[in-house]
């Protein structure tokens, strides 16, 4: 009852949203339907951790690894909004943003997050291709929202490149279906079905399907080398979707993947996906770090940060066991850190001007309070304790290195690097004589906030997991 | 309806698909495209007329609407609009692109994929050929330097995988299969709106001219 009420709800604000002309309520609906997104997600996490699965239909079912990321969803959902009403407020008193484009971002946001919790919610492998497609139908003009060349053409690259690597991974998806035997309109193929008849599946074409379904959701997940796409998009993006973009988006195609692996797994030799998993974990690492070393922009250097942090991901959840565990807590301090390092990026930007990073120095006597939290997000989210990246990074690197030795130490040493050419940048972001032209001050503690919140949770999460998160993360293990 | 019917229709959309690669006229890939929806709609009604189920009706006449009409004539207005009768933007020229159609037709009859052709052995030779219009599709997109090719590429992979998958038996619940359409159909809006987008802010459709994301 709850989903299908966040569903509507969800929706309902976005169509409502078109008729208003009042910029205050348009904003209002959207944080009173983020705070009741994040309530309800509460609530089902609350039922998967006490019976294990939540069903609300036959279309609906919410899993341990699915409520963790309807968590997320509620959490990054209801901050970037509170953030988005200031933020777009203040580009509106800089004539950047007008009524019309603010309007037209709440109705699509609202869509975006609709979409995304749909896709988590799914019960059907189809069902939730349909709704990722409809992820990256909803995000298109939200990454074009500024209408420059630039962020058409990043819009656009994400179009293609995201629709072609979804449509392979819907031949990979229906490939999982000669399981099941489906004829016409026989029925509705729920995953539980899928993995029920996993046995029965041929291997050679589990292989196969799950080829296509990697490199499709693959894409959307940002993995090198489809990733292509997702500097461009988080680049150009507003902030606040960039956030969402990064935290969110990524994390529901991988949950989506990983559906995918059970099934794997249940049918052919479990070493296939971990290899590939694996593999291109690596490459992710490897390809973000090389590239980092040189960024020019501060806002793509942190969308980097998210290949190889879905890199990272991968190799966890591709080893199995403690590197699931691992995984599943590097998912979620992931998802709050690099949502808050793009709402301080929004912040310097704000100040600046610019998102080039030779444009911005002497941050920390600009924004003082912004550029510590920015200096700490980005320790955190390079794996620095006491932040809990640490502890994941090196549990996922620990399990993976007797099995794997030279692609772990491959990545040790690329993330190595990595952490290298990312303090480079923001230690010239931060430190340094400050520009004359640009006035010291925050810009508004509404902007300050949602991050430093969302930091806070990661750092808390770090050292104490609530008893619900604890049983969520458990049955995670048990089941990928 | 008769295999060899539905064999025509397959072979309808194969030849679609090599003429979709070789035209140099927008206008006449868009009226391809309507020809090759025109072949998934006759499967999906034959389809229909095994079932008697009345989404799958549905579903043909979705098909009908959106992708043998509006498609086709959304991409008109478009080329009208613009002027883009032409495209003549590919990377590879007529006698390359000809050869790597030949290699995929080749690969998508090849032992190796036989695990895909095989899942219906009846069909393999249909389904080697929906294969081969998998691929065909990848590479028109990779080739075209065009926006409106690429999107009738796009499109034409969605075709192709459709015909597979009926082939193949593996075609979904009615519901999910009109999701799908619908989906699709906001796709082609979505995209469309960019291509004019895109014309506004580069004053040309080929995709190579839009070079601001060098930073």
């Amino acid at each position: 009852m709850e989903l299908v009420f966040i569903i509507t709800l969800l929706i309902i604000t976005a169509l409502f949203s078109i008729l208003l002309r009042h910029r205050a309520l348009i904003e209002g609906l959207a944080v009173a339907a983020s705070f009741v997104t994040l309530v309800g997600a509460i609530i089902i996490a609350r039922s998967v951790a006490a019976v294990g699965i939540y069903t609300s239909s036959i279309f609906f079912t919410v899993d341990a690894l699915g409520a963790i990321i309807l968590l997320i969803i509620g959490f990054l959902c209801f901050a970037t909004t509170i953030y988005s009403v200031r933020y777009f407020r203040e580009e509106s008193a800089k004539q950047i943003v007008g009524f019309t484009r603010v309007k037209q971002y709440f109705v699509l946001l609202n869509l975006f997050v609709a979409a995304m919790v749909l896709a988590t919610v799914a019960s059907s492998p189809i069902f939730a291709w349909i709704a990722i497609e409809a992820t990256t139908l909803s995000t298109a003009f939200l990454i074009s929202f500024y209408h420059k060349p630039s962020s058409i053409e990043g819009a656009w690259k994400y179009l293609i490149i995201n629709s072609v690597g979804l449509l392979l991974g819907f031949l990979g998806t229906l490939l999982y279906f000669t399981a099941v035997g489906v004829d016409g309109a026989a029925g509705f193929v729920s995953w539980q079905t899928l993995l029920a008849n996993a046995s029965s599946l041929d291997p050679e074409i589990a292989k196969i399907a799950f080829v296509f379904v990697l490199i499709g959701y693959g894409t959307k997940i940002g993995l090198a080398p489809m990733h292509t796409w997702l500097p461009d998009a988080h680049g150009k993006a507003p902030v606040p979707v960039s956030a969402l973009l990064s935290g969110v988006l990524l994390n529901v195609a991988l949950f989506t993947l990983l559906r995918f692996k059970v099934v794997t797994d249940a049918s052919a030799d479990p070493s296939f996906t971990a290899g590939l998993l694996i593999s291109f974990g690596v490459f992710s690492i490897v390809i973000s770090a090389l590239i980092m070393l040189n960024a020019t922009n501060y806002k793509r250097l942190i969308a980097y940060s998210s290949v190889e942090n879905m890199g990272v991901l991968l190799i966890g959840f591709g080893f199995g066991g403690i590197g699931v565990f691992a995984s599943t807590l590097h998912l979620m301090y992931n998802a709050l850190i690099k949502s808050s390092l793009f709402m301080m990026a929004g912040i310097i930007f704000l100040k600046y001007s610019s998102t080039k990073i030779a444009k911005v120095y002497g941050a920390l006597k600009v924004l003082p309070v912004t550029s510590i939290l920015f200096f700490v997000a980005f320790l955190a989210i390079t794996g620095l304790p006491p932040f809990g990246v640490f502890m994941t990074k090196m549990l996922i690197l620990s399990s993976a290195i007797t099995a794997y030795p030279y692609l772990t130490s491959i990545a040790l040493l690329f993330m190595t690097l990595l952490f290298v050419g990312f303090l480079k940048h923001v230690a010239a972001m931060v430190f340094g004589k400050k520009p004359d032209d640009i006035p010291v001050g925050e810009v508004s503690v509404w902007l300050i906030a949602p991050p430093m919140v969302l930091l806070f949770l990661a750092l808390i999460l770090s050292f104490y997991l609530p008893p619900i998160l604890s049983s969520l993360v458990n049955a995670v293990v048990l089941h990928y | 309806m008769d295999i060899s019917i539905l064999q025509f229709f397959a072979g309808l959309i194969f030849l679609s698909l090599i003429f979709l690669n070789l035209t140099k006229k927008n206008y006449l890939a868009a009226m391809v495209f309507g020809i090759q929806s025109f072949a998934v709609m006759m499967i999906f009604l034959s389809s229909y007329l095994e079932t008697r189920n009345l989404y799958v009706l549905l579903l043909v006449l979705l098909t009908l609407v959106i992708k043998v009409i509006l498609a086709p004539m959304f991409f008109i207005r478009l080329i009208e609009k613009h002027q883009l009768s032409f495209s003549v933007s590919t990377y590879l020229n007529m006698p390359l692109t000809l050869i790597v159609i030949a290699m995929l037709t080749f690969l998508a009859h090849s032992q190796r994929l036989l695990p895909l052709t095989n899942i219906i052995p009846l069909h393999q030779g249909i389904l080697a050929i929906a294969l081969s219009g998998i691929f065909i599709s990848l590479f028109m997109i990779i080739n075209r330097k065009e926006a409106i090719s690429q999107i009738i590429s796009i499109l034409s992979l969605e075709n192709s995988i459709v015909v597979f998958a009926i082939f193949a038996g593996l075609e979904q619940f009615p519901g999910l299969q009109i999701g799908i359409i619908f989906d699709i159909f906001v796709w082609i809006i979505i995209s469309t709106i960019f291509v004019t987008m895109i014309y506004e802010q580069f004053g040309s459709n080929i995709v190579t001219t839009m070079n601001k994301l060098k930073d």
